[in-house]
């Protein structure tokens, strides 16, 4: 038994000091912030391309990528793909990947990744762009439609700006019987910047299409069409669909022209998904590293170096065992009980798509309801596997009918439960209920009342955004929590809960 | 917190478990896991102690799937008694108390009225694992109902009381008797509302009692006494808890026995984990009984002598016995 303690305190200890030393090093040494730097905005921009090669053609990619010319700088860009041949060009401003290979078949997945921040400078490049260009041929209704529509554009502008201004306001009129006829039952915004184009045309006002990304993290997006003119100093950037003028600052101008974000060669369903979050590395000390020791890089052996879609489920995933140590403190330090033990940090993990006041809403809501079908079932004398499919059938109708009713009465937030897992709900459904027969409702409510409890702890943990940031950062903290948990595992002292349970010793003492 | 601390420090002083403790020095410690199910599954327990030559409930047959349940009929035969049990459940969850039969009616122990369906269905639930511990598959046990000894009759309520004694390494270190409320619907098992009663290892005099963690000395729905009551062949008793250790091996158990009319002390059940109310019950710590006996063993294995279960239990009540009484 002495030896036992022994090895568990060298144990212990050695797995505390691993964990201290190389979050140490990390901060001391390689200068990891220990924080998250708001201030510097460091964007994480992933695009995933898949498509299914055919497998007898050779296979050619071609991609638009951001030229990066203006705003923005670049800090790291790299093409992963396996087997490809991998070049990059210029051309008209652009600048175009292609991915080539002689031979692939099946599902193909490359992937595109930019680390760039705003570039902070005042100085400002010429900029030249075309001032004048030719009509775009038409005739017959069109043209008609086309000149009814000019005559009043004329009207009320003065200069390029004002005029590509009303031209916008007018082609969205969807009322206008000629913007009607133009648009042809097509209210898209690529149609409508082709409608706008032509008038533009007619006038000789240059125009050109500008195929943007928003930078923002955590939101799944496709390329955003801008038009912009220039009116012989700059560029003036509008939206086809509202008119607005002037590029928000948190778009990325990805590529220019009326070409397709992606064309392939010998192979079809191609398809390109972006993601990017704002990263919370120091932008100053990531740009010095980046140039500095280009293969030898640190951060290729952190967790910053995954995919950032893997990235952002390790963001979850890391702090998984900070929610497992609520648990473990609450049930064995305070002596809380709760249904089953892990179930909480599940719900804690649901809590996360549903936001916890909903979800709490949502948990006891759908787990009376449950109940009551639960006790209903009881007079039928199911069988266990039989009954408890039935649960979990009328949890998921309950959840859709959740999801409709909310969708209907305009809260999105409804539709986010979705993802609650069901299985989870109906298993603390059956074991409710069980305890509720065995032990009675007061107990079964305590249990439950406990479970959410515990749940909700650890949901706010878990979501405490420094405190990711730091786990994320510097994953070898999880060694010291094991230290803990170690440690924990030959606590003998009282539980908290204890010491109310066994006051009745003291009364006697006292008396 | 300050009151916390005093609380925490009059616990240990008085030499309380927790269950931290009980977990961590006791269960893990002196508990092979291995040993487990022969526990944890009342069908070995019993095929265990009927090899050792132990008493226990006769067994009438074992219903190991849906199809059996058929042979129910069989099984209980002209019997007008008899109890369904879960192999493995746990905390009495399950148990049905078959007392008088009338047509196609049975009668359950509370005087409940309950069809032929009614029963299967229970086996059936039985056999789906909805008692077991981690809900896997398990069998249903039939068996002899045990009639108690008259000399419960006065400070219990429905039920079968039994008696709880508490074995390190085959020394017997703490002895209870737990008795059936009304609010415990007839079941022995404390956390659903039964009465435990310390019982003296020597004379096996019953002490003072806990209902729901609270000290009492009568009995809530009879209002009898249930201190002071002597408890009959006591001996008999200690010496079945005693052989528990060889029977199952593991260090540290809870052993459940009840007196029948007839049959005498028969073991009803072995507990791996069991609980820690019966200290409340004996107004005494465990953790001090616990230490002595470690400290005996410790001077036993340096002489190098073992001890058989009738040696033990005269141990265990120099040790612990003659407790002064209130």
């Amino acid at each position: 038994m002495r030896s036992l303690t022994l090895h568990l305190k060298v144990l212990i200890t050695v797995l505390v000091l691993l964990g201290v030393a190389v979050t140490a090093y990390q901060i001391l040494v390689l200068g990891i912030p220990v924080t998250e730097d708001e201030t510097d905005d460091l964007w994480n921009i992933d695009a995933k391309i898949e498509f299914v090669a055919s497998t007898k053609d050779p296979v050619k990619v071609q991609m638009f990528v951001p030229p990066l010319n203006r705003d923005y700088v670049s800090l790291n860009e790299s093409f992963i793909s396996n087997n490809y041949g991998v070049s990059v060009n210029r051309a008209d401003g652009n600048r175009k990947v292609t991915w080539s290979a002689r031979r692939a078949s099946g599902n193909q997945t490359l992937y595109y990744r930019l680390v760039l921040t705003k570039r902070y400078s005042t100085e400002k490049a010429k900029i030249k762009g075309p001032t004048f260009r030719d009509s775009l041929a038409v005739d017959g209704p069109e043209k008609i439609a086309a000149e009814a529509l000019m005559a009043p554009i004329r009207q009320h502008s003065a200069d390029v700006e004002t005029f590509v201004g009303e031209t916008i306001k007018r082609v969205n009129n969807l009322n206008d019987d000629n913007v009607k006829l133009l648009l042809a039952g097509d209210t898209s915004s690529l149609k409508k910047a082709q409608v706008i184009d032509l008038l533009l045309s007619i006038a000789h006002v240059p125009m050109e299409r500008v195929h943007t990304i928003r930078l923002v993290a955590d939101t799944p997006q496709t390329p955003e069409l801008w038009l912009r003119s220039f009116n012989g100093n700059d560029w003036l950037y509008f939206n086809p669909d509202t008119g607005e003028q002037g590029l928000p600052s948190d778009r990325l101008l990805w590529w220019t022209g009326d070409d397709n974000l992606i064309t392939v060669d010998g192979g079809k369903k191609a398809n390109v998904t972006f993601s990017m979050n704002n990263s919370e590395m120091n932008a100053i000390r990531l740009a010095k590293l980046t140039d500095e020791n280009t293969d030898a890089d640190f951060l290729e052996y952190s967790l910053y170096g995954l995919p950032l879609q893997t990235q952002q489920t390790f963001m979850i995933m890391v702090m998984i065992p900070i929610g497992v140590l609520v648990i473990l403190i609450l049930r064995n330090l305070i002596g809380i009980q709760t249904l089953g033990t892990f179930t909480p940090v599940l719900i804690a993990l649901a809590f996360r798509e549903t936001q916890l006041g909903f979800g709490i809403v949502l948990f006891t809501v759908i787990t009376a309801l449950g109940l009551s079908l639960r006790s209903y079932l009881e007079h039928l004398k199911l069988q266990m596997l039989p009954r408890l499919s039935v649960v979990l059938t009328f949890v998921v109708v309950l959840i859709a009918a959740i999801s409709l009713f909310s969708h209907k009465l305009g809260l999105e937030r409804g539709l986010s439960v979705a993802l609650f897992p069901m299985v989870i709900l109906t298993m603390t459904i059956e074991r409710l209920s069980i305890t509720w027969e065995e032990r009675g409702g007061g107990h079964a409510m305590k249990v439950a009342i406990g479970t959410l409890f515990a749940a909700s702890l650890a949901h706010l943990l878990m979501m405490v955004p420094e405190l990711v940031y730091f786990v994320f950062t510097f994953p070898a903290v999880l060694l010291i929590l094991v230290g803990f948990m170690l440690a924990m595992g030959r606590y003998r002292g009282y539980r908290l809960t204890e010491l109310v349970r066994f006051k009745a010793f003291l009364k006697k003492a006292d008396a | 917190m300050f009151g916390l601390i005093k609380t925490w420090k009059a616990l240990e002083a008085r030499g309380i478990m927790g269950i931290n403790r009980r977990n961590a020095d006791y269960v893990l410690k002196y508990n092979k896991r291995h040993l487990y199910p022969i526990v944890d599954d009342k069908i070995i327990t019993k095929e265990r102690a009927l090899a050792a030559g132990i008493h226990v409930p006769e067994m009438y047959g074992v219903i190991e799937t849906e199809k059996e349940i058929e042979k129910l009929d069989q099984i209980i035969g002209g019997r007008n008694d008899f109890v369904i049990k879960p192999a493995q459940g746990a905390g009495g969850d399950g148990i049905m108390v078959i007392a008088d039969r009338f047509e196609d009616r049975y009668r359950t122990v509370s005087g409940k009225i309950i069809s032929h369906e009614e029963i299967e269905h229970q086996i059936s639930s039985i056999l789906t694992g909805l008692y077991s511990l981690g809900g896997h598959r398990d069998r249903a046990l039939i068996e002899y109902r045990v009639t108690p000894d008259q000399i419960f009759k006065s400070i219990s309520y429905e039920g079968v009381p039994d008696i709880r004694i508490i074995v390190l390494m085959g020394y017997p270190v703490m002895a209870m008797l737990r008795l059936p409320t009304r609010q415990s619907g007839g079941k022995a098992n404390l956390h659903q509302g039964a009465i435990g009663v310390g019982v003296d290892l020597a004379t096996g005099v019953t002490l003072r009692g806990t209902w729901l963690n609270n000290i009492i000395s009568k009995h809530p729905d009879t209002t009898n006494s249930v201190d002071g009551v002597q408890l009959p062949t006591w001996d008999g008793f200690m010496k079945l808890a005693a052989g528990c250790y060889e029977l199952c091996g593991l260090g540290y158990i809870g052993v459940d026995m009840v007196l029948d009319q007839e049959k005498g002390p028969l073991i009803l059940e072995l507990n791996a984990r069991p609980g820690l109310n019966i200290q409340i019950a004996n107004d005494c710590g465990l953790t001090q009984r616990t230490h002595a006996i470690e400290a005996h063993l410790e001077a036993l294995a340096k002489e190098g002598i073992t001890e058989d279960a009738e040696q033990r239990v005269r141990v265990a009540q120099g040790l612990f016995g003659h407790v002064p009484g209130h």
